[in-house]
């Protein structure tokens, strides 16, 4: 099959009758240097002229009308990509039935990670981000992984503060298992889960001196959003939340700790996962005012005020439609989105089902029009190369690019979209291409693969012609995965 | 250096055909901010005759997470400090580096105390904005923009990029030292800048032939994010080639140290993001406006030992700095300044911490400063409704004098307004 593209007659009468000429707006790119040609390359012919849509402006065109652009649209955005395996099984489920499987299949457990029982999960955080990756590239259910990638980003926590990995590789496993149940049980559970305890401080908070920042967070960042409470909410809050605090040991281990001046410390074992426990010697005993109520709180009281917040459910959907749809979701589709949420008592498997079948997820403006995260960015480039797994290069280029797992920037997460976009950022990408293809030494998969089961055919002038230009499939790989083309989804 | 060529041979007029449109796209792309652009920057500093006004730079440290004034300028003779903080006031007054009777340095700024006693340390107290929101990202959004009524998207670094610089198409005008993406201060549609998280990695492995295929590669890209991703490209490339010039000139005449024990560790290594800094300033790339960002300072917890060492490494890395651009003989040209989203509340927390509080100092460092304390006194005893200190300072006063007295920039139009002056400068460059 040759790539190089070839004047298609039928579409270039479609093209004229758009009023404008393939030699026009190539020319038209030429002259101003912004995208106003785009190509669309499939089947080895060049098909269509983009008919800008303003007059000025152009975009990718859109090949979501045909149902095997729409099954790889959906793989890219909730599965990291796809196995060629994976693309011809879920080619030959169709776009509906491979929704049913991704929000109905239960998640694929890790293999336990066994560097997690060192006395104080004391590891390196190498290993578990590694482990984590490893799965995304091998287990059945990748959106359980994707869904997994954005609780971590949301209910999230950094292994520096939580101050012990095994707590990190607990919440990994939580988010995992209940990424698609409700948010209620979301938030209790993630009130109590021990790496939270630490990261935002309600495991050091009491009663008679309350801590803020979970309290605070958890209104902000985790539901309400900013604006819609007090201050005084935020101290109420805290009041009624204190109590919790790291779960106790099973026993304990002597670890030499600095075996140059022989220091020792007595760190934490546990037989196994565990949550916070309350201590009601440290909670507050009076009574609160909290979102507008007054009277005796407990954590469940507090959780259940803020689920009957208006503007929780649309915090939480706009951040999903966010995530996997639209980098702007219009307030309509959030409101709706919020909607079907709340009556569902926050179901994530109804508000997850509600995105992929609503037609916004399909709609020509949503092709290409999220950023992919750089993990998703390089999990997919390994998973379209075909290696098994090269978690440790993975994990070694997220921090370049923005995103090291298990290390937010901060207590929002991480950001999306173009925000993944900066001279920096964009170098590392094509610097992961280079080595993920210098660690395969193998033969590659065809070319071509690149091209119509990771771009849809769907091409730039100027990533066609350097396709066309490029001496072998190792260089068209390059091309293809470095292209901005594959940095979308 | 022929910036003429430009990155793609691209007219002016062409230029500011583009920006317009995709200003219209990316103005509702962006969530708070504007988007980061752009080439199209470029034709807009080729609009001005004037060209730059002075040689002056700036240098912006974030110490991001709400730093604790308290425990940065201490007062040491108010005895409530010690009814609000039983268990962090002791330690922090007693060893505190005493300035004058009533206030001290953190006991670890020792470098900058040894500015100070130069003359070079200026310090503003009571800084903040009315109603102030204690939410960190609200909070960075308004001093990133300078606005608190929470309007403006652009950065008010980004506008004086926009505004101010006639920078032959330099996407080092503005820069963000150690950092993967755009400072919020720094970003506005119109401005282009350069972002380097490492300079000793920041380049194509694969060397020119990846360069030039990428070059080619990310060109008249389509979509909402085409001339973000082609001008990202199109700005490392430039970069680079100016950092493999730089390189082989500069040599650091100071100690920069990222080796620091963290209780709890930033994320940033701000002594090699100042020493980048310094080779951008020192042989002469044309940088004017530089971010370098220090995390860690959201203490809530064991705030003692964290805020302490913190402290040290940024006076480390400052001290470094200042040493560097003296023996370089650019001091006199590089004003260098904090600031933080909020300080901390007066009241210590259970955790042996402190909770977002509102009004803090704010350090100004270097040759230009005015050396000595400005702003009124925070009172620990009158607090406002939330238990925090009242500011007496509006940032943008800060802010003001910056852009007008040392970049000789347009604050008024900048910053929407005027402000009261706070006259820390030595010799202002616009009275």
């Amino acid at each position: 099959m040759s790539l190089a593209p070839t004047h298609d007659q039928a579409d270039s009468a479609a093209a004229k009758t758009r009023g404008i000429t393939r030699r026009q707006a190539l020319g038209a790119a030429v002259a101003t240097g912004v995208g106003v040609g785009v190509v669309r390359l499939l089947g080895g012919s060049m098909q269509h002229i983009a008919a800008p849509r303003t007059g000025t402006t152009t975009d990718w065109i859109s090949p979501l009308k045909t149902e095997s652009a729409r099954v790889m649209h959906l793989l890219r955005r909730t599965s990291f990509g796809h196995t060629p395996a994976q693309l011809d099984a879920a080619l030959s489920d169709g776009f509906n039935k491979t929704i049913d499987r991704l929000i109905e299949t239960a998640p694929a457990e890790p293999p336990t990670l066994a560097a997690a029982n060192a006395p104080g999960g004391r590891f390196p955080i190498a290993q578990l981000q590694q482990w984590w990756i490893d799965h995304m590239f091998s287990t059945s259910t990748p959106f359980a992984e994707r869904m997994t990638l954005f609780w971590h980003g949301h209910f999230t926590s950094d292994y520096r503060k939580a101050a012990d990995d095994t707590f990190m590789y607990w919440q990994n496993l939580t988010w995992r298992r209940m990424a698609m149940t409700d948010l209620r049980s979301m938030l209790l559970q993630v009130t109590v889960d021990p790496a939270m305890l630490r990261y935002l401080d309600l495991a050091t908070s009491t009663g008679q001196s309350p801590n803020e920042n979970y309290s605070r967070e958890l209104m902000e960042l985790f539901t309400m959003g900013a604006g819609n409470y007090t201050e005084s909410d935020v101290r109420e809050g805290a009041k009624a939340l204190a109590g919790w605090q790291v779960p106790q040991p099973d026993a304990t281990a002597t670890v030499v700790v600095d075996a140059k001046n022989n220091v020792t410390r007595k760190l934490p074992v546990y037989s196994g996962q565990k949550s916070g426990v309350f201590n009601p010697r440290r909670a507050y005993k009076g009574s609160v005012t909290f979102l507008g109520k007054t009277g005796q709180l407990d954590t469940q009281g507090v959780i259940d005020r803020i689920l009957a917040q208006p503007t929780t459910a649309p915090l939480i959907a706009n951040k999903v439609a966010q995530s996997f749809v639209t980098a702007r979701p219009s307030p309509a589709y959030v409101k709706n989105l919020g909607d079907t949420f709340r009556r569902s008592k926050y179901d994530m498997k109804t508000l997850m089902r509600a995105i992929f079948t609503g037609p916004e997820f399909v709609a020509d403006q949503s092709y290409r029009s999220l950023v992919k995260s750089p993990t998703e960015f390089m999990v997919h480039a390994g998973r379209a190369l075909g290696v098994s797994s090269f978690s440790k290069l993975v994990a070694g280029h997220g921090s370049g690019m923005g995103q090291t797992l298990f290390d937010p920037p901060d207590v929002n997460g991480w950001p999306n979209n173009e925000a993944w976009i900066s001279s920096n950022t964009v170098v590392e990408r094509v610097n992961f291409v280079t080595a993920a293809l210098g660690q395969v030494k193998s033969s590659l998969p065809p070319a071509s693969d690149a091209i119509h089961r990771h771009l849809d055919g769907v091409l730039s002038p100027q990533t066609a012609s350097l396709l066309n230009q490029a001496a072998d499939d190792r260089a068209r790989w390059f091309i293809a995965l470095a292209s901005p083309e594959f940095q979308l989804k | 250096m022929n910036k003429e060529a430009g990155i793609n041979q691209l007219k002016r007029r062409d230029f500011l055909k583009a920006g317009l449109v995709f200003g219209a796209g990316a103005s509702g792309l962006a969530a708070g901010y504007a988007a980061v652009p752009d080439a199209f920057a470029r034709a807009v500093y080729a609009a001005k005759k004037e060209g730059m006004t002075n040689e002056n730079i700036l240098v912006m440290i974030q110490l991001a997470g709400g730093n604790d004034g308290l425990r940065t300028l201490v007062p040491l003779a108010d005895p409530s400090l010690h009814d609000l903080r039983p268990k962090l006031a002791g330690p922090m007054v007693s060893q505190a580096l005493p300035l004058n009777s009533q206030y001290g340095l953190n006991h670890n700024l020792g470098g900058i105390k040894g500015l100070w006693d130069k003359g070079k340390v200026a310090i503003v107290q009571g800084v903040g904005y009315s109603n102030p929101t204690f939410s960190h990202f609200e909070s960075i959004r308004i001093w990133e923009t300078g606005d608190p009524s929470r309007r403006q998207v652009d950065g008010w670094l980004g506008r004086t990029l926009a505004t101010n610089y006639d920078s032959n198409g330099h996407p080092l005008t503005g820069c963000a030292c150690g950092a993967t993406d755009a400072p919020g201060a720094l970003r506005d549609l119109q401005a282009t800048l350069t972002v380097i998280q490492n300079q000793k990695t920041f380049g194509f492995t694969g060397g020119t032939e990846v360069e030039a295929a990428v070059g080619a590669l990310y060109k008249g890209t389509p979509g909402i994010y085409g001339a973000l991703f082609d001008t990202a490209i199109a700005t490392a490339t430039e970069t680079m080639a100016t950092l493999r010039t730089s390189a082989s000139t500069y040599h650091p005449m100071a100690d920069y140290t990222d080796q620091v024990k963290l209780v709890y560790s930033s994320k940033n290594q701000l002594a090699a993001a100042l020493q980048l800094a310094a080779e951008l300033i020192v042989t002469g790339t044309g940088v004017k406006l530089l971010h370098v960002t220090l995390g860690g300072f959201d203490t809530h917890y064991t705030e003692l030992n964290r805020h302490d060492d913190l402290m040290g490494y940024l006076d480390s890395a400052v001290s470094a700095f200042y040493k560097d651009l003296a023996a370089h003989n650019m001091a006199d040209k590089v004003l260098i300044a904090t600031w933080s989203e909020f300080g901390r509340r007066p009241k210590e927390n259970a955790s042996g911490g402190t909770d977002h509080g509102a009004a803090a100092p704010l350090l100004l460092i270097g040759d230009p400063v005015n050396g000595g304390l400005y702003g009124a006194e925070p009172s620990l005893t009158s607090l406002d409704n939330t238990g925090n200190l009242k500011y007496s300072v509006d940032f943008r006063s800060v802010y003001q004098e910056i852009l007008s007295g040392h970049l000789g920039a347009d604050a008024p139009k900048i910053l929407g307004s005027s402000f009261d002056r706070i006259p820390f400068l030595k010799a202002p460059v616009v009275v």
